[in-house]
């Protein structure tokens, strides 16, 4: 290559203004790139927050349902129309035990397996003629 | 290289097509600046950047075991662009006025009305609004939503009209085109997704926040209500505001020329932050028991009022608070004009005098300074009496005595003329002194309601009368809510307690970020006195007693009736009374403070006067029967005898 005639600097500059503007060019497709890519992901947290701004709308509007079904007197008014006869508990239907529950159960469920007082069972026995 | 390609012409060509690059490139710089400046610049004008608000939600009121009083829901506020509709769609408008619930009729009319003639046109909210309604609808297609809410404010304003149409396209008649129309204010998420489904153009909606009370009328004058602005009215929603509003956000960005937020332009992003729940005192359950309970009194006595307030006084906390009449929270803004006074929460907001219930507090005042002693006697028969050189006429007694009361007797009869000794006793600035330290004639501080603090006039005012009229209940007025914590006061073992009815603050995530707890006024009276005072009520409920029906087999209920007369055109009436029963159980233990007032029931009573043990105490022990097995409330004197089975350990 002759480094002082101006074909030659010539060819120097063709190349280095190819390689420029090839540099260039990558860079500036791969910011494009990446601002493209930046997009995609800002428009899906949006649409993530939007979805997950829906799911919540859905559960407050289901909280608010299940709220509403369960005040007292929609609860009667059903118990009512469904005949389920239920009702609160009155005093005297209810127990009160002072004790520990769990060892309550335990010596009653105890009191039946060693219970002695066995139920009588008869046999009927025909004598051989 | 070869020196061959860098030839003359070669050079020349290639600086050629340099310079027809770049001046293709200037050209068109050009062309963008000056030539097609004016469109790029209405384009850039749509594109730039802009503030969205992001609307908080308001938090909620929870009863004390979390079951929701007040929400607020998203709803969809669906509206029309009569321009953008399409005739293809028309086959779709059934559908659509079926889930709209709506009239077909109705809805092809406000379909079809494309212009409103000038005079009648409804102003657009805000030109920004109408402007975006107009030009959201044809972009969108159908059923376009924008989730961030573009210019929120506007919107909501939009929804509020029932049309807008844009001023600037007015034809030569002056009738201007519609480019809103709203359909329905009331869309819930689910018959909005089935309305995006049907894909009619031109039909879009808006969300917003409104106000939800699944409960309807329950605990009404507690909760209050936000109206149709957002604006909180009354109760807990107005009182609790700071905690439940929240923190609108808002987000700096751009848009593009359909206005779709680019999202990847944010500057910006604030997000909402939600309100606080705000948890009461008050329980579901034990509301409605009230509630129910009044529903009966008014359907039995038809009173002009009632209220019921059950309280524990333990910690002073309100678990319910009913008064009759009342009111639906999602329908408050369509109670007749003439019923709006169901709205006032007449338990602190209306006063009346207490009658005998009020003789609580010469008793208490006469046992505290060491005066009396329940074994203390009066003669109840005398008419007139000495005091203070003067003499001063008793109070009349229904019933005649055949011997010296004591003072357990005077509680137990309710004799007027006893109190009034007792209160004579204290002697004028004593008996006032312990007036006020039971809280009457000064606010209790209940946060909602618009209290009042009653009547208690200074011994400086009084007239001779005063001195035996005041102990019997007259010539005072107080609120239900200073009663019931009067009551509450003896229960408490002499401490006023502040009543409350807020009980916690949750933040989103069902936090606590504060806690309310027992908030002591003063001590009143000491707790041998107090505890005395609840002895000598238990006997009201006695065979003997003024009130046997407010008795519960196996509790010790301690209570006093009040009977007084109402004041009619400036004088004391005999066909109109307060009836009022207040009491709690048990009495050596006290769990709950129950208070029943019923005013004006003497029209549907039998006998034609509603006297306290006849009208509100059995409403008491129905109430206290109801309570016991759901509040937990033991007996305190039952205590249950081991078995005796060998698994069984020991307890104390």
């Amino acid at each position: 290559m002759q480094k002082h005639s101006n074909s030659a600097f010539v060819n120097q500059m063709l190349v280095g203004v190819l390689v420029v503007i090839g540099t260039c060019g990558s860079v500036g497709l791969g910011m494009v790139g990446i601002r493209h890519q930046i997009s995609i992901l800002a428009n899906e947290n949006k649409a993530i927050e939007a979805r997950t701004a829906a799911v919540e709308r859905r559960c407050t509007e289901t909280s608010a349902a299940i709220a509403a079904e369960q005040d007292p007197s929609i609860l009667m008014q059903r118990n009512d129309v469904w005949h389920l006869a239920l009702g609160p508990a009155r005093a005297e239907q209810v127990q009160r035990v002072d004790e520990d529950p769990v060892m309550r159960m335990a010596s009653k469920h105890n009191r039946g397996l060693f219970d002695t007082g066995a139920t009588p069972v008869t046999f009927r026995i025909a004598a051989q003629p | 290289m070869s020196k061959g390609f860098a030839s003359t012409p070669r050079i020349a060509l290639l600086a050629v097509l340099i310079l027809l690059v770049f001046g293709g490139i200037g050209a068109r710089l050009v062309w963008l600046h000056v030539l097609d400046r004016d469109e790029l610049l209405r384009y850039v004008e749509k594109a730039r950047r802009q503030i969205l608000v992001q609307t908080a939600r308001r938090g909620d009121i929870l009863d004390t075991h979390g079951a929701i009083l007040a929400t607020s829901r998203s709803l969809i506020v669906l509206g029309v662009d009569p321009q953008s509709l399409v005739p293809a769609d028309e086959k779709k408008w059934p559908q659509l006025a079926g889930l709209l619930g709506m009239p077909l009729a109705q809805l092809r009319e406000i379909l079809t009305t494309k212009t409103r003639a000038s005079q009648h046109a409804a102003q657009p909210a805000s030109p920004a609004g109408a402007a975006a309604a107009a030009e959201t609808g044809p972009d969108a297609g159908s059923a376009k939503l924008n989730f961030w809410g573009t210019a929120a404010a506007d919107l909501k304003a939009a929804a509020r009209s029932d049309d807008d149409t844009v001023l600037d396209d007015a034809d030569a008649q002056g009738n201007r085109p519609i480019r809103w129309a709203k359909l329905s204010d009331t869309v819930g998420e689910s018959a909005y997704a089935d309305i995006t489904r049907l894909n009619v153009r031109g039909v879009y909606g808006e969300r917003v926040y409104r106000r939800d009370y699944p409960h309807n009328d329950m605990a009404a004058h507690v909760v209050g209500y936000v109206n149709r602005d957002e604006k909180p009215v009354t109760g807990i929603e107005r009182f609790a505001e700071f905690y439940l509003r929240g923190q609108d956000g808002w987000v700096e960005s751009e848009k593009d020329g359909r206005r779709e937020e680019l999202a990847q332009f944010r500057t910006r992003d604030v997000p909402p932050s939600d309100g606080y729940s705000v948890v009461l005192s008050i329980d579901a359950e034990v509301q409605h028991i009230a509630e129910a309970e009044l529903a009966e009194i008014a359907a039995k006595y038809q009173p002009a009022k009632a209220t019921i307030i059950v309280s524990d006084p333990r910690t002073g906390f309100i678990l319910g608070l009913a008064n009759y009449p009342s009111f639906d929270l999602n329908q408050y803004n369509k109670l007749p004009a003439d019923e709006q006074g169901a709205m006032r929460n007449t338990a602190v907001a209306d006063m009346y005098e207490p009658g005998s219930v009020f003789k609580i507090v010469a008793v208490s005042g006469a046992l505290q300074e060491g005066l009396v002693t329940p074994s203390t006697t009066f003669d109840c028969n005398l008419d007139k009496i000495d005091y203070r050189g003067l003499t001063r006429s008793l109070p009349r007694d229904d019933d005649h005595f055949d011997h010296r009361l004591s003072v357990a007797e005077i509680i137990e009869h309710s004799s007027n003329r006893g109190a009034a000794q007792m209160g004579m006793m204290l002697g004028d600035r004593k008996f006032y002194d312990y007036a006020r330290a039971f809280g009457f004639g000064q606010p209790t501080g209940f946060p909602v309601g618009g209290e009042v603090g009653g009547v208690l006039t200074p011994p400086e005012k009084w007239d001779g009368l005063t001195i035996t009229r005041m102990p019997t209940g007259y010539s005072v007025d107080v609120t239900v809510l200073q009663m019931n914590q009067a009551m509450e006061t003896i229960a408490s073992g002499g401490v006023l307690l502040r009543p409350q009815i807020v009980r916690e603050i949750r933040d989103q995530t069902g936090e606590t970020v504060y806690r309310f707890g027992r908030s002591d006024v003063r001590r009143v009276v000491s707790e041998q006195t107090a505890r005395t005072m609840a002895h000598l009520l238990t006997g009201v409920v006695s065979a003997d007693g003024t009130a046997p029906g407010a008795a519960i087999p196996g509790y010790e209920v301690a209570g006093k009736t009040g009977t007084v007369r109402k004041i009619i055109d400036h004088q004391y009436s005999d066909n109109h009374h307060v009836a009022s029963f207040i009491g709690f159980f048990p009495a050596s233990r006290p769990q709950v403070v129950i208070s029943v007032v019923v005013d004006d029931a003497d029209a549907h009573t039998p006998g034609g006067i509603a006297w306290g043990r006849v009208v509100a105490a059995p409403s008491f022990k129905h109430i206290g029967e109801q309570l016991i097995p759901y509040l937990d409330i033991t007996p305190p004197m039952e205590r249950p005898v081991g078995t005796g089975l060998a698994m069984e350990e020991n307890h104390p």
